[in-house]
């Protein structure tokens, strides 16, 4: 039988392909953030440990999509850093994302919770 | 290697295989990328950890993979080489002359063959077919004069054979004619 923790890294990397652009988007609703900042951020939270190679594309073809912009800004004496902050249409494209997930997590959670209580409709949808 | 030397190594890969993006694209991806690395290093420096350019490195994977992160949007939907449109358009022409021709040719001759066929039973002294030159050639005749010393072939079973001819041959043309069709539309 695999590790408990090879289960566990197998499902994170699963989770995040659908997820990871919620993720990001979420992680620059108030706030604007440069990759490494973001990053940092991201890793301070256990199922979201990505890699530079992952985050950078991602940011890349967010701004593409007109879902954030970026803008070059240099403080003080520091080296100039790419900051990224969500565009209008970046924030409908949040809400439209959380109210997915959180209709997913609760579809998910009453199946768990309560797994012979669906009646199940012959025709093919079950009944909730 | 140095770690400055090994961080101008995977930038100058990197920037090899950007290619494909505008100069002032590639150079702000390469200096977006820098410009973390160098930040990464001196985090680890001030929080008193052993600098490993090559760890940092190793979270942007292969500068030929990542590199193809950024340029894949120019690869997916790309349109056709020039000229593409218009070998296009002459191969949907040319398919289009054949849907027609097919269309006159089969339902033309599946026409004259079911007219025979049921023509048979109303002049069965004028239509019909008939052996002349003692068999050396056949003769399929709508008419009164009678090619001399011919004799007739088949008689009334002239009429089904050749209903059930054109119906095959109608329905065979009708067939092939659906495949074209879906590829002029």
């Amino acid at each position: 039988m695999p590790k408990q923790e090879s289960i566990n890294e197998k499902w994170d990397v699963q989770l995040r392909k659908g997820t990871l652009e919620l993720v990001i988007l979420a992680a620059l609703k108030t706030r604007t953030l440069y990759g490494l900042e973001l990053l940092k951020l991201l890793h301070s939270f256990e199922t979201m440990k990505i890699t530079e190679g992952t985050l950078y594309p991602l940011l890349d073809r967010l701004k593409r999509d007109g879902m954030v912009k970026a803008f070059w800004r240099q403080e003080g004496d520091a080296r100039p850093r790419k900051y990224y902050q969500l565009t209008e249409q970046g924030k409908a494209k949040l809400v439209a994302l959380t109210n997915r997930w959180r209709q997913s997590v609760a579809d998910i959670e009453n199946l768990i919770q309560t797994p012979n209580q669906h009646t199940i409709n012959p025709e093919g949808a079950s009944d909730v | 290697m140095s770690d400055r030397e090994l961080i101008h190594q995977y930038l100058k890969n990197l920037s090899k295989y950007l290619s494909r993006l505008s100069k002032s694209e590639s150079e702000e991806v390469i200096r977006e990328i820098e410009s973390h690395i160098f930040d990464a290093i001196e985090l680890q420096e001030n929080s008193g950890q052993r600098t490993d350019a090559q760890e940092i490195l190793d979270g942007f994977g292969q500068p030929r993979t990542l590199a193809n992160q950024y340029v894949e949007h120019l690869l997916q939907g790309t349109p056709p080489p020039t000229g593409f449109k218009a070998i296009q358009s002459v191969k949907k022409g040319a398919t289009k002359t054949l849907y027609y021709s097919m269309a006159a040719l089969g339902l033309g001759v599946a026409f004259i063959l079911i007219t025979i066929g049921l023509g048979k039973l109303f002049f069965p002294n004028e239509i019909g077919v008939w052996s002349a030159s003692q068999g050396n050639s056949v003769i399929i005749s709508f008419s009164e004069n009678m090619y001399p010393k011919s004799t007739e072939l088949l008689g009334y079973w002239l009429s089904p054979i050749a209903v059930a001819l054109g119906a095959g041959l109608a329905y065979f043309t009708k067939s092939v004619l659906r495949v074209l069709k879906q590829s002029i539309q």
